[in-house]
C-alpha cells in the first residue's frame, strides 16, 4: 500500500507539470486578449509535428528543435493575431468563433499534409530510474525537468522583464495599461505569440511520450480547459495549482479506484468550483 | 470536305458512344472513420476497397450481365461515433441510393447504422468486432475480418502454455468494443488456465502510468492489450516499458503491430507477442502489401488485405447473382461463395454455431512475435487450434 501511495504521488506530480505545460499558453491567452483559443490544442500539434520532422528528417538536435518549433510558433501566432483576431479584439464570442474555425481549418490542414497514420517520434530516453521502491520513467523526468525549466524562464520573464510587466499590464486592465504607455499593438500580436508557442513547445516536448498525428491536440486542449476552469481564466498561479491537482487526482483515483472514476471525480470537482467560485480557486472576480 | 467531315466525326461518335452506353456506374459507399483514434483502420478499409475498385476499373469496369459498371466509391468518415455513422447512413442510404457499404469500423457505430442498412436492404462488410453485429435478424451484414471471437481461444491456449502464464492484466477501452473483447479474452484465458484481470479508461486517454502502476503493484505476468485502437496500444506499450514492466506484452487481436511499433518504438515493442493475419510467404498478401505501400506511400494495416478479398467476394457475388439492383440475391451469392481464392489464403464463411448466421469469414491465422520491428511467426492456427 506505501508503494501505491507514493508511487502515485509521483505520478500525480509529473502528470500535473506535463498539464500545466499543455495549459499555460491557454490562461495566458485568455488572460491577454480576453480570447478562448479552441485552436490551442491544433497549435500543440502543430508544435508536435514541426520538432517530429526536425528531428527525423533534418536530424537536427532535439533541443535544436525545441527551439525553432517555439520561435518559429512565436511568429506564426503574431501572424495569426494579426490576420484573425485583430478585428475581434473586446468581442470574446466571435474571437472564440473564430478560434474554433482556425482549430478546424489547422487541424484538416495536418491531415492532408501528414496523413491520420501515427508517427514513431524516437523516444529520448526509455527505462526508468528506481529510488528504493520508487519508479520513474526516464523520459517522463526528463520531460518534467524540461517543463519546469520552461516554465521557470517563462515566470523569470512575466515578473521581470519590461516586457514581462507590460503582459501583465495588459492582462489586468487594458485601458490603464494602454494609458501608462504599454504598445498594445505590439502587446497583443506578442502575448498570442508567446500562448501559440507555450502550446508548440509543449506539443514538441509531449511526442515522444505520447505520439505525433494531427488527433493530438484534443488532450491538451480538454485539460486546459479544466486546468483554467479550476484555476481561473487567466490566473497563472491558479493554473499551476489547477494543474498540480488536476494530476494527482487522476493518478491517485486512476490506480485505487478506477480510470472511469477518475474522469467523474475531475468533472464533479469542476462542477463544484464553478458553483461555489465561479471565478476559479485562484481567479479574480472580474476576470 | 465539310460533309466528309461531318461523317467522320457523326461516325466517331457512334463508335465513341456505344460502349459508354453500356457502362454504367456502381456506387459503393465506405463509412469508415478517417479521423480519431480508429483512422488508420478506416484508412486502411477504404484504400482496399479502392483498390479493388481500381482493379475492375482498369479492365473495362465490373461485367454484370451484359453490363460493364464502373465502381465508384464514396468515403464518409464516422469518426469513430455512432451519431455520425448514422447521419452518413443516411446520406449514403437515401441520397446516394447506395445498395452496398464498406463499413464501419467501430461496433457502436454498425448497431447504430444496421437498422437504417437492414430494413432498407443495403449490404454492410463491417469490421466491427462485437457479436451483436452478426445475426439472423440482421441477414445483410457481413464479416469479412476474423475477430476476437474466433481467434483468441487458440492463441492464448497457444501463449498461456507455451510462455507458462498465470495472471494476466487487461487495459480495455471502456465502450461497446473493449466491453465485449473484455467477456471473450477473460473466458479464453480462464479456460487456457490463467486469470485475467481488466481495467477500462475512455477511449480518448493518453496516459496510462496510474493504470499500469496498479498492475505492477498487482505483479502480474503479462498485459493484454486487444481491442485498442493501434495508437493507444502504442502508447501503452511504451508506458509498460517505462514504468519497468519486464512481462510479456500481448496483442491477441486485430492486425497493429506496424503502428504500435511507430508509436511505442522499436526498442520498447520488441518481443511483443501479436496476431497476425498475414503470412508473407504467401504470394498474393505480399504482393499486396507490397502494391499498397506503393500506391499510398504508408505501411499497411493487416486489416487491409481482409476488406480487399470481402470487396471482390461481393463483385464475385455480383456477377454470380447477376444483378446489382437486387441486393438480396447478392446477399445469397455472396453467403453461397465457398473456398474463395483471396490474396490471404482460401477463404470461406463460418459461425452459424456462433452467431447463428455463416456471415463471419474464415481465414489462416498466425501467432507473431515482434523482432528488430518486424514481425516473425511463431506458431500457425486455424479456428481450432495454433501450432
Amino acid at each position: 500500500m506505501g508503494f501505491l501511495i507514493s508511487q502515485s504521488l509521483v505520478n500525480g506530480i509529473i502528470l500535473g507539470t506535463l498539464y500545466l505545460l499543455m495549459s499555460i499558453g491557454f490562461t495566458l491567452v485568455f488572460g491577454i486578449m480576453r480570447v478562448v483559443n479552441f485552436a490551442h490544442g491544433e497549435f500543440y500539434m502543430l508544435g508536435a509535428f514541426a520538432a517530429f520532422f526536425m528531428v527525423t528528417l533534418f536530424q537536427l538536435p532535439y533541443v535544436v528543435a525545441l527551439g525553432l518549433s517555439f520561435g518559429g510558433a512565436i511568429f506564426l501566432g503574431a501572424v495569426i493575431e494579426r490576420i484573425v483576431f485583430r478585428p475581434f479584439r473586446g468581442d470574446e464570442l466571435s474571437g472564440m468563433i473564430a478560434s474554433i474555425g482556425l482549430a478546424m481549418i489547422l487541424q484538416n490542414l495536418a491531415l492532408i499534409a501528414f496523413s491520420p497514420d501515427p508517427m514513431a517520434m524516437p523516444s529520448l530516453a526509455s527505462g526508468a530510474f528506481r529510488f528504493g521502491f520508487l519508479i520513474v520513467p526516464k523520459s517522463r523526468l526528463l520531460a518534467l525537468g524540461a517543463s519546469a525549466g520552461i516554465l521557470s524562464l517563462f515566470y523569470l520573464f512575466l515578473m521581470y522583464t519590461r516586457t514581462g510587466r507590460a503582459l501583465r499590464a495588459l492582462v489586468q486592465d487594458q485601458e490603464i495599461a494602454a494609458a501608462y504607455g504599454v504598445r498594445i499593438e505590439l502587446m497583443y500580436p506578442l502575448g498570442f505569440g508567446l500562448g501559440v508557442g507555450l502550446a508548440a513547445i509543449a506539443g514538441a516536448m509531449m511526442a515522444p511520450l505520447f505520439g505525433v498525428s494531427p488527433f493530438i491536440g484534443e488532450t491538451p486542449l480538454l485539460k486546459a480547459f479544466i486546468v483554467v476552469i479550476l484555476g481561473g481564466l487567466g490566473s497563472i498561479p491558479g493554473a499551476v495549482l489547477a494543474s498540480l491537482l488536476l494530476g494527482l487526482i487522476e493518478s491517485f483515483t486512476s490506480t485505487f479506484v478506477s480510470a472511469s472514476a477518475a474522469d467523474i471525480v475531475v468533472f464533479a470537482l469542476v462542477v463544484v468550483v464553478l458553483l461555489i467560485r465561479p471565478s476559479g480557486l485562484l481567479g479574480q472576480e472580474d476576470a | 470536305m465539310k460533309k466528309y467531315m461531318t461523317a467522320i466525326l457523326l461516325i466517331v461518335a457512334i463508335f465513341t458512344t456505344v460502349p459508354l452506353a453500356a457502362q454504367e456506374t456502381l456506387k459503393i459507399g465506405a463509412l469508415v472513420t478517417i479521423s480519431g483514434a480508429g483512422a488508420s483502420w478506416g484508412q486502411n478499409m477504404l484504400r482496399a476497397a479502392e483498390m479493388a475498385a481500381e482493379d475492375v476499373n482498369s479492365k473495362g469496369g465490373l461485367k454484370v450481365g451484359d453490363t460493364a459498371y464502373k465502381v465508384e466509391i464514396i468515403p464518409y468518415d464516422d469518426g469513430y461515433k455512432s451519431n455520425e455513422a448514422v447521419t452518413a447512413a443516411n446520406r449514403l442510404v437515401f441520397e446516394d441510393k447506395v445498395k452496398y457499404i464498406v463499413g464501419t469500423v467501430g461496433s457502436a457505430p454498425i448497431l447504430a447504422i444496421q437498422p437504417i442498412t437492414e430494413k432498407n436492404g443495403v449490404i454492410t462488410l463491417t469490421l466491427g468486432f462485437t457479436s451483436k453485429a452478426l445475426m439472423p435478424e440482421k441477414p445483410f451484414t457481413f464479416r469479412p475480418n476474423l475477430t476476437t471471437g474466433e481467434i483468441s481461444q487458440p492463441q492464448i491456449d497457444w501463449i498461456v502454455k507455451s510462455q507458462g502464464l498465470k495472471t494476466v492484466g487487461a487495459l480495455f477501452p471502456n465502450d461497446e468494443t473493449g466491453q465485449q473483447i473484455a467477456k471473450d479474452v477473460a473466458k479464453a484465458y480462464k479456460k487456457a488456465g490463467a486469470v485475467m484481470t481488466t481495467e477500462f479508461f475512455g477511449r480518448d486517454r493518453v496516459d496510462f502510468i496510474p493504470l499500469l502502476t496498479k498492475l505492477l503493484a498487482a505483479g502480474v505476468d503479462a498485459i493484454e492489450l486487444d481491442g485498442n485502437s493501434p495508437v493507444t496500444a502504442g502508447q501503452i506499450v511504451q508506458q509498460a516499458r517505462d514504468v519497468g514492466f519486464e512481462g510479456i506484452i500481448i496483442r491477441t487481436g486485430g492486425p497493429a503491430t506496424q503502428d504500435i511499433i511507430n508509436v511505442a518504438g522499436k526498442a520498447a515493442a520488441e518481443g511483443l507477442f501479436v496476431h497476425s493475419g498475414i503470412d508473407l510467404a504467401i504470394p498474393g498478401v505480399a504482393a499486396y502489401q507490397a502494391r499498397y505501400e506503393k500506391t499510398y506511400n504508408a505501411k499497411m494495416n493487416g486489416f487491409s488485405p481482409y476488406f480487399f478479398d470481402g470487396v471482390n467476394m461481393l463483385f464475385k457475388a455480383m456477377q454470380i447473382a447477376g444483378t446489382v439492383e437486387d441486393s438480396a440475391a447478392v446477399r445469397d451469392a455472396l453467403a453461397e461463395i465457398k473456398d474463395y481464392p483471396g490474396v490471404l489464403g482460401t477463404l470461406n464463411w463460418t459461425g452459424k454455431e456462433k452467431y447463428g448466421i455463416a456471415h463471419q469469414i474464415d481465414a489462416p491465422f498466425y501467432v507473431a512475435r515482434v523482432k528488430d520491428g518486424e514481425e516473425v511467426i511463431v506458431a500457425r492456427c486455424n479456428v481450432n487450434v495454433c501450432k
